[in-house]
């Protein structure tokens, strides 16, 4: 079988994909030692050590140490004159106004960046590296006592030799700390991201390793397969590989859940769909096109730049547990301030006396009075319905417009998101299916699709464990990238096979029999941001950036230069996908039926048990399906089936 | 509710229409082609209504935003139709300074204008008598680059040649322009896009109302915080540091009267216009005064026309604060406009807990040789408060472009970067320190010229609550010092170096 175990920041995922068979399970996470979680999950599923053929792991202890500033005591090492890139970044300031804010502070601290004598330009060598002026550099940080260094040099993307000759030195001198070289990490031009993004490797290196080695230690003990690590780039990484490039992994878990969404999506015929996942206090949103989730080499990542290839989600800080509220002004304002768990929504009756859109949607009807949460919290109306009518108050409004009013700013804020991810990406939402999972999300996809003009929305069974799903499928998969700053016009094809094949030829070193997809950075001579395409034919390339180009920014200019900046390489090895299959159900059960509000209007409206329907089992709205971990509603004019996959698969009758 | 629209769809088409203006400034910065744009955004973009009201705006350059009510109100006494674009950039008739070349196009759906795109962006040459069209050295607006009226660079969808052939003409580095240019009618293409999406979703109504009640929310919300300050006048005094003709102290003073939910600031006692060219035409005061306030206001509050209805600016006909033609102003815009803000700031900081200084100027250094002009503005100290520590090495008033990467730079110009490093103990002492400032040191390989307009060179950002001063800035040409405004011819090989000011500290230190 294989497994797929994803650390969230309250359960710990498991799914085991086998002949046919799919078996979930669901922990409790544990954030001191994710792996305890990892471990607990598996023997919960009750999978055989020896009947694992493959073990993916999706975990967050990259993303926690960077958003906690919990990561290694780091070292820079960079070019004399340029000790405070880091902290200068771009010389923006993070508010316009506020001007008490400041950024995050570097990874690095001002005491911990040291400067070494030499200089690389556009052109290579520009003063020497001073070996004497190293030593001293190396004497001071076996003082400093430092976990980890990263060397960041001016011009190293395109001139290595120094940034190697002192990780060189540095590995002599200090075997037990970790180097990092930029040249390596990124080899791409502008010197803040690059050191950024080193930076960020070397901080969670250390970090990232003892958890792997902890974790890959219990793995082996209990008899199976070394795991493999999910990337922020969507695919999988050998454990052994994933130590020596952390930055890579900051995304690790979010990357599943949009993996295991393009795949229920492709089980159920839609290659092309938006993703949607809505929890408690934080809402992703991604694309994926032709099967493939987008990726992105412009993430910011708790304040730090990360430019690796990272699954392009777009995260707002809007959920379930979002609190309602009334501003100075007289506007009725959803989030950012959320609940959390704890006191959580007011309906939870744990303390929490501010309305959050969990409360608007139980008062609402779309969630049941009385459920059970995770078998510890009961929903009770009539406090929501209290918190509702307290700001209703400060608003002039009934409790129930406040409801529906919550509802629909949410559904403003999950709307903005996801125009953010499409329309703002060149992509026309109309062309895609809205897969929507995570424990709110089915709630508010009927209006959101109405919104966005989508027609087909999809909730898969598995929407609970989507993540673990992704991790189940996941290729294994590494990027390369080779700098090439050249005219289009001026570069042959053979220079360019040449260098691919370079690339192809390291890729085939470290990975087993690989796939490749080419591409290429390209933008117009001039330009500072670049297009990646598909790279298969040097001649089809031009046409296929004027067509990016437009797609994105609404024009295309063929009388000028196109530029080639880079050449990446993506190497994989495909996994087997099992088919998902969905039984047909036993019997037909008599829905429930309960009241619920439909655009100001109370309509009884059945209420299906997915675990009592299979495939063929017919839905027509309005009503409410109530899954295992989440509840989906069902709009008036949308109708639907589950699916073969198991996917309920909802489309607009009117449109 | 004092107006049309629901609390939940005044929150959700609020939403929607900020949108909007980010993602043309999006577009504008992806499309251009001169590093100021591309890589410093040095850039902004905003909704106007059919009235020319501010409705929203992308968060960039202050200094931008308040000051583009005035070039659409230009526009719109020229009859602008569906699909036209103009472009304007005279100072005296909405513009801020002569680089800032801001594009108008009507918004119109089914033939009806909705509204106003407008984007703003920095060109680094508008030709004038030195590269970079930012002289220090200029005595008239006619010496610091083509003057473009209101004047049609699009009529019907298509441009007009002869408009642009003109405008091409008169500046070094036509190339760039025209592609900075087309990327800012992309932008405005854009806005015009969404809005009618947006219409059609909404219907034409609802987001004529809109317009009207985010406006009317944000007056409610400036108001309202207004209202939270003691009433009284509050006085504070200035200077700048010569003009570029002259090393003299200009002062400036500003008197800022609070009377229930309204605010007047006049700058009654300030210096007469210049000689030189630190001369401010009216918008540019404007837009530091809108800072300021802004500075006071929530930060969820949006920006838009309501920030400005509470607000009355007197400023003194024929000063420096409210030039007239043919005054220079290149650096009234980039350097005058923060120690506007920083004068009204410092008068309001007896009304509200406010920072210590910034380091209360832009550091602008512009170099430029054959077919080149490469243009940079510097970070220093910010002000520490009662919060924290001030930020060090960023932006602090009217200006918020990023640099332009090391990297970047040398591979497009024919210069190299020395030293780009904080100045670390620059920032004054106090409870909490004011942030650092930044030295930067550029080696020319070819034969160029030089200016620098700069300022707070030998008067410090003052500290608050008993903080001590930053370290005030020093400009150096091969070592030897330069004044705060100063043009050179340079040789291969020179160095010219910038140390940017340090913030003022917030606190006694113990």
């Amino acid at each position: 079988m294989r497994l797929g175990v994803d650390v969230g920041g309250t359960f710990t995922d498991l799914v085991a994909l086998g002949a046919g068979e799919i078996v979930t399970a669901k922990v409790p996470s544990t954030p001191r030692d994710q792996s305890v979680g990892v471990m607990n999950a598996i023997e919960s599923s009750g999978v055989e050590a020896a009947a694992v053929a493959a073990l993916a792991h999706g975990m967050t202890v990259a993303t926690n140490a960077l958003l906690e500033r919990r990561g290694a005591r780091t070292a820079l090492i960079t070019t004399e004159g340029f000790r405070d890139v880091l902290e200068i970044a771009r010389q923006n300031r993070p508010s316009l106004y506020d001007l008490t804010r400041d950024r995050p502070p570097p990874l690095v601290p001002r005491e911990l960046r040291f400067t070494v004598r030499e200089r690389m330009g556009p052109a290579g060598e520009l003063v020497p590296l001073d070996e004497e002026d190293l030593d001293r550099v190396i004497s001071e940080l076996g003082e400093a006592g430092v976990e980890a260094v990263a060397v960041c040099l001016l011009f190293a993307f395109t001139h290595p030799e120094h940034e190697r000759r002192v990780g060189e030195a540095l590995r002599g001198a200090l075997p037990e700390v970790h180097v990092s070289l930029s040249s390596e990490v990124l080899p791409e031009f502008r010197e803040y991201e690059r050191f950024s993004t080193t930076a960020a490797d070397a901080y969670l290196a250390p970090r990232l390793a003892a958890y792997l080695k902890n974790l890959g230690g219990k793995v082996k003990e209990a008899g199976m397969p070394a795991p493999l690590i999910m990337q922020s780039s969507g695919g999988v990484s050998r454990i052994e590989d994933a130590a020596a490039s952390s930055a890579a992994f900051v995304l690790s878990g979010p990357a599943g859940g949009v993996v295991g969404a393009a795949y229920a999506a492709r089980a159920s015929g839609y290659a092309d769909v938006l993703t949607f996942d809505m929890g408690g206090t934080s809402t992703d949103v991604a694309a994926v096109l032709g099967g493939e989730a987008q990726t992105t080499t412009e993430s910011v990542v708790a304040g730090v730049p990360i430019k690796l290839p990272m699954v392009d989600i777009h995260t707002v800080s809007a959920g379930g547990g979002s609190i309602a509220w009334a501003d100075a002004g007289g506007a009725l304002r959803v989030g950012p301030h959320s609940a959390g768990a704890e006191p959580g929504p007011a309906a939870y009756g744990r303390g929490g006396g501010e309305p959050t859109v969990t409360d608007a949607n139980l008062f609402l009807g779309y969630l049941a009075d009385g459920a059970e949460l995770g078998g510890e919290v009961v929903l009770r109306r009539e406090l929501a319905e209290e918190a509702l009518g307290g700001l209703g108050e400060k608003l002039g409004l009934e409790a129930g417009e406040v409801a529906r009013g919550v509802v629909r700013v949410a559904n403003a804020e999950m709307v903005r998101a996801l125009r953010v991810i499409s329309v703002e990406r060149g992509l026309d939402p109309r062309e895609f299916a809205l897969l929507a999972f995570g424990g709110a999300g089915g709630m508010h996809a009927c209006s959101l699709a109405e919104e966005l003009g989508i027609k087909t929305v999809l909730i898969p069974r598995a929407g609970g464990v989507l993540s673990a799903l992704g991790l189940a499928i996941s290729d294994l998969r590494r990027d390369y990238v080779s700098p090439l700053l050249a005219d289009l016009e001026s570069v042959k094809t053979g220079e360019l096979e040449e260098r691919f094949r370079a690339l192809e030829e390291a890729a085939a070193g470290d990975l087993e029999s690989p796939e490749f997809t080419r591409r290429a950075d390209l933008r117009y001579r001039g330009q500072s941001f670049e297009l990646t395409v598909e790279a298969d034919e040097l001649k089809r390339l031009e046409e296929r950036f004027h067509a990016a180009h437009e797609r994105r920014y609404g024009y295309r200019m063929e009388d000028e230069t196109v530029e080639l900046v880079n050449l990446r390489l993506i190497a994989t090895v495909p996994v087997d996908k099992p088919e998902l299959k969905e039984p047909s159900p036993e019997g037909k059960a008599e829905p429930a039926r309960r009241e619920a509000d439909f655009g100001g209007e109370w309509l009884e409206v059945p209420v299906l048990r997915r675990e009592e329907m299979g495939k063929g089992s017919e839905v027509s709205g309005p009503a409410i399906v109530e899954f295992r971990e989440s509840t989906c509603v069902v709009r008036p004019g949308w109708g639907g089936a589950i699916d073969g996959a198991g996917t309920l698969v909802l489309e607009r009758e009117d449109g | 509710m004092a107006s049309g629209l629901d609390p939940v769809t005044l929150s959700v088409l609020s939403s929607a229409l900020s949108g909007i203006a980010e993602e043309m400034g999006a577009v504008l910065i992806r499309g251009a082609y001169s590093s100021n744009i591309k890589e410093r955004r040095d850039c902004s973009t905003a909704l106007f209504d059919a009235e020319g009201r501010m409705v929203a705006q992308a968060e960039h350059i202050p200094v931008h935003l308040g000051a583009m009510p005035e070039a659409v109100a230009a526009v719109m006494r020229r009859g602008p139709e569906p699909g036209d674009v103009f472009a304007i950039n005279d100072p005296y008739s909405g513009g801020t300074h002569l680089p800032d070349i801001t594009l108008v196009s009507p918004v119109s759906c089914g033939g009806e204008i909705l509204g106003y795109a407008v984007t703003r962006a920095h060109h680094s040459d508008v030709g004038g008598m030195r590269p970079g069209s930012m002289p220090s050295d200029s005595r008239e607006i006619y010496q610091e680059g083509i003057i473009i009226p209101p004047v049609r660079l699009v009529r019907g969808g298509e441009y007009v040649r002869d408009v642009l052939d003109l405008l091409l003409a008169n500046v070094r580095t036509p190339a760039i322009r025209r592609g900075d240019l087309r990327a800012q009618i992309a932008a405005n293409n854009l806005a015009e896009t969404r809005l009618s999406e947006l219409v059609e979703r909404r219907g034409r109504d609802m987001v004529l109302a809109a317009f009207e009640e985010v406006i009317s929310y944000t007056g409610r919300r400036t108001r309202e915080a207004i209202r939270g300050l003691p009433d009284g006048e509050y006085e504070a005094e200035d200077c700048m540091e010569g003009d570029g003709t002259t090393d003299e102290d200009i002062p400036i003073r500003a008197k800022v009267t609070i009377s229930g939910d309204s605010m007047t600031i006049d700058f009654a006692g300030t210096a007469g216009a210049v000689a030189g060219n630190v001369n401010c035409p009216l918008p540019v005061t404007r837009s530091a005064c809108y800072f300021a306030l802004r500075v006071l206001l929530p930060g969820d509050v949006p920006a838009n026309a309501g920030t400005y209805a509470p607000l009355e600016i007197r400023a003194p006909e024929g000063s420096l604060v409210n030039a007239g033609p043919p005054s220079a102003v290149v650096a009234g815009n980039v350097e005058t406009s923060n120690r506007i803000a920083d004068v009204v700031l410092l008068a309001l900081s007896g009304a509200a807990d406010l920072p210590a200084q910034g380091q209360g100027t832009m550091n602008n250094v512009i170099i430029g040789g054959r077919g080149w002009t490469y243009y940079e503005t510097i970070g220093g100290g910010q002000g520490a408060s009662s919060r924290g520590p001030g930020p060090s090495g960023v932006h602090v008033g009217m200006s918020n472009t990023l640099n332009t990467p090391v990297e970047a730079l040398e591979l497009e110009y024919p210069m190299r970067v020395e030293r780009y490093e904080l100045i670390y103990g620059s920032g004054g002492a106090g409870r909490h320190r004011g942030g650092d400032g930044v030295e930067r040191t550029v080696r020319v390989l070819e034969p160029a010229s030089l200016s620098l307009l700069t300022d707070r060179r030998r008067h410090a950002p003052r500290g608050a609550e008993g903080g001590k001063p930053g370290r005030p800035g020093e400009n150096l040409l091969n070592g030897e010092k330069l004044p705060a405004k100063a043009d050179r011819e340079l040789e291969p090989g020179d160095t010219v170096t910038v140390r940017t000011p340090g913030g003022g500290g917030w606190g006694s230190p113990e």
